[in-house]
């Protein structure tokens, strides 16, 4: 029954002059929609907050999160009372421990990091810096 | 204006669908912990939801957790014999203790990777590592009193590393160092055999799409959901590096990386790492690393170690005398040499 209506009123509003004026609007309408979608998409995407930046977990919890595109200087302080310290530096979209309280020094060794999935692990004071870029799919799922 | 009505649902009903399809992928997740073999374990996978992915990474850290305490050499638990107590000495001898048979499995894991690497790799050289261990720590906690072990010293414990001497029973179920000097440490092949024996008790499960990574040792369970290959890359440690080592696919297969970079400590000025080489009975210095590429996580912890104590030429030998098993090398001057089979795992970027 009902798809007997549809295609009676298909045949009907094609046929009429107004018919026409109305598949335009609605081809237009369409197209605009399409266009608020894909422009959403592309705003989502490019304008995510953050962008390229660091995630610094210390013993599995996010401790903070920072772009790469800004110098900056973080002291994660870390132990019972912060006593334990990784200076973390952020310049020219490279991230590196400056200075740390652990004993081997390891980490303050590491050379500075910004590609997708590259870290530097601080394991006397459980810390993690990785990186986390906007291109992620494009980097390599592991890095060993 | 029925069919306007009509064309916006179907609109409606795609965009829908759109973000429903998109919903019902599975992510990635990744977690990780301090907790195992003295370095950073990761466990990175796909699931449908984070409860998914949590219940998996929780089973493999706990799993690697029983290993890490049945073959530590540093600590000892409560109503349970591990390798710190097999070391222990009473009476100025060792006991014969009966294990687990997760450490007789690993015990005779041992003396074929002895075999294996021509001795390079000897679980039975504890006493000459503890002395490097010692001063290792020593130089840690006073950098500015950082010393080498002294030769003699070293030439001493050298004596009590006769794998032999370490004697399994079987069907007991006991371990016996029959030499009172003699010290295990299975640091050379622990990890890489705990990563494949709990690999493979979760593929049992019909567990695929995740990775476990203990501190450079990488084990893939099977291929992304996609049914592509993961892509590894392989760090380069020097500070103007612009590109990694090598980028691999790994579909299954695990790659371990042995590096003078991963743990050391300074004695005036110069670095001295943590792989010793039972000939000299010094830090290997070849190489910046040896990755190993190879179905097995326990035979590439083994391989990595022993490559890194060999020139390139031995190590290519042995390489190309096993099936299966390829190797990369990273001299300390820079520059990289592959085994003849390597580039098939290696992908573009």
């Amino acid at each position: 029954m009902n798809r007997n209506h549809m295609n009676n009123e298909k045949t009907s509003s094609t046929a009429g002059k107004g018919g026409g004026r109305k598949l335009r609007n609605d081809i237009i309408f369409i197209a605009a929609l399409l266009c608020a979608v894909i422009c959403l998409g592309a705003g989502f995407y490019f304008l995510r907050p953050g962008g390229d930046e660091v995630v610094v977990k210390v013993d599995g919890e996010v401790f903070g999160t920072y772009s790469l595109d800004r110098d900056t200087v973080i002291d994660i302080r870390t132990g019972k009372s912060g006593e334990q310290l990784n200076r973390l530096v952020i310049k020219d979209g490279k991230a590196y421990v400056e200075q740390a309280s652990c004993p081997d020094g390891i980490c303050a060794a590491h050379k500075p990091i910004s590609r997708q999935g590259e870290s530097i692990a601080c394991l006397p004071n459980k810390v993690v810096i990785t990186v986390q870029t906007r291109d992620a799919d494009h980097g390599p799922d592991i890095v060993a | 204006m029925k069919r306007t009505l009509l064309v916006y649902l179907l609109l409606l009903l795609l965009l829908a669908s759109a973000f429903t399809s998109c919903g019902r992928e599975a992510q990635k997740f990744s977690e990780y912990s301090f907790d195992y073999f003295d370095t950073v374990t990761t466990v990175t996978g796909y699931a449908d939801s984070q409860q998914e992915f949590d219940e998996i990474a929780d089973e493999v850290f706990s799993l690697l957790g029983e290993y890490h305490r049945l073959f530590t050499i540093y600590h000892r638990y409560d109503g349970m014999e591990n390798l710190c107590t097999v070391n222990e000495l009473v009476d100025g001898a060792h006991r014969t203790v009966t294990v687990d048979r997760r450490i007789i499995d690993m015990l005779l894991y041992a003396k074929q990777a002895y075999e294996m690497t021509g001795g390079k790799v000897n679980v039975a050289m504890g006493s000459v590592l503890s002395v490097w261990h010692e001063y290792r720590e020593d130089g840690m906690d006073e950098p500015w009193n950082a010393q080498l072990p002294p030769m003699a010293r070293l030439q001493e414990a050298a004596q009590h590393t006769d794998i032999d001497k370490v004697l399994i029973d079987e069907q007991a179920c006991t371990v016996t160092l029959t030499d009172p000097q003699m010290r295990l440490d299975v640091g050379a092949i622990a990890k890489g055999y705990a990563v494949e024996m709990v690999a493979r008790q979760m593929e049992q499960k019909g567990i695929a799409g995740y990775v476990i990574n203990v501190g450079g040792n990488v084990r893939t369970l099977g291929a992304k959901p996609d049914g592509s290959g993961w892509t590894v890359g392989i760090e380069n440690p020097a500070d103007d590096a612009e590109d990694y080592l090598a980028y691999l696919q790994l579909d299954g297969e695990s790659l371990i990386t042995s590096g003078s970079y991963q743990r050391y400590y300074v004695v005036e000025g110069k670095r001295y790492h943590h792989i010793i080489d039972p000939v000299t009975l010094m830090p290997a210095d070849y190489f910046t690393s040896v990755s190993i590429v190879c179905d097995s996580s326990a035979d590439g912890d083994a391989l990595s170690t022993a490559l890194f104590c060999m020139t390139y030429q031995e190590g290519l030998a042995l390489i190309e005398s096993l099936d299966g098993v390829e190797a990369m090398w990273l001299t300390v001057n820079g520059k990289q040499y592959y085994s003849s089979g390597f580039s098939g795992y290696q992908t573009e970027y």
